[in-house]
């Protein structure tokens, strides 16, 4: 089973301030808020996490059918960050995920899956357009922000 | 508050949001905030924010854990209010 979240910085930035008074307390724990302001791009660091966190539900919620939203129970850590490229984990619910992202000028795309073997596999689609209904293929999991849709198989 | 008047409140909020202006126009109990509204997962906190600005209470974790329709807003609005 494997998840996947795409953030569109532009839109990010246009649609959501992070700085608001009682923002970051309702999304991340205090080691990912210690992340956050301690990083020289903490705006990077809230969207890396946040893609983390998604891409972790969206393989959670469809195992079990549940939603809830509950964004600092998804914890991330062991987050390892090399070039624009970084690894790290989300327990959810008792649950480790493994993740892997990819951050760049425009987006930041992170892939999920419940073990390590099925994240070096995964191939990954990313395509810029507004007609968020498309499709190619059979993907396991789609995501759309702004105008990035990404695809992945696994 | 009735419902009525809680949707009232709530509508103009999660209007800075939503990004299915129709489904917006049609809103009632039953309408989902992600599912209906459309509104992006990153913006719930928003709303919950402001929700907690409007009617000046607190919304714990435990229940913006069920903040995902306009009936459990409702519920923890008016539960929280009756704290105040």
């Amino acid at each position: 089973m494997i998840g996947n979240d795409i953030v569109d910085l532009e839109q990010a930035e246009r649609d959501s301030n992070w700085k608001r008074p009682g923002y970051l307390i309702k999304l991340f724990t205090s080691e990912e808020q210690f992340l956050i302001s301690s990083n020289i791009q903490p705006d990077c660091m809230v969207w890396l996490l946040w893609t983390m966190k998604e891409s972790a539900y969206k393989i959670d919620s469809r195992i079990s059918k549940l939603r809830e939203f509950a964004p600092a129970k998804l914890v991330c850590n062991n987050l390892i960050i090399h070039d624009n490229t970084a690894t790290g984990n989300v327990t959810y619910n008792d649950q480790l995920y493994f993740t892997k992202s990819v951050i760049e000028e425009s987006y930041i795309h992170t892939i999920a899956s419940i073990t390590p073997e099925e994240l070096e596999v995964i191939k990954i689609q990313i395509i810029e357009t507004k007609e968020h209904s498309l499709r190619f293929g059979n993907p396991d999991s789609v995501s759309h922000h702004g105008k990035f849709l990404a695809f992945v198989y696994a | 508050m009735s419902n009525e008047e809680l949707i009232i409140k709530l509508k103009p909020i999660v209007a800075n949001y939503a990004q299915d202006k129709l489904a917006l126009e049609q809103i009632n109990l039953d309408t989902d905030f992600i599912k209906d509204l459309k509104i992006n997962s990153a913006n719930l906190v928003d709303v919950i924010l402001d929700v907690e600005e409007e009617f000046d209470i607190v919304i714990d974790n435990e229940s913006m854990e069920r903040m995902l329709n306009v009936q459990s807003a409702i519920e923890i609005i008016e539960a929280k209010l009756v704290k105040k």
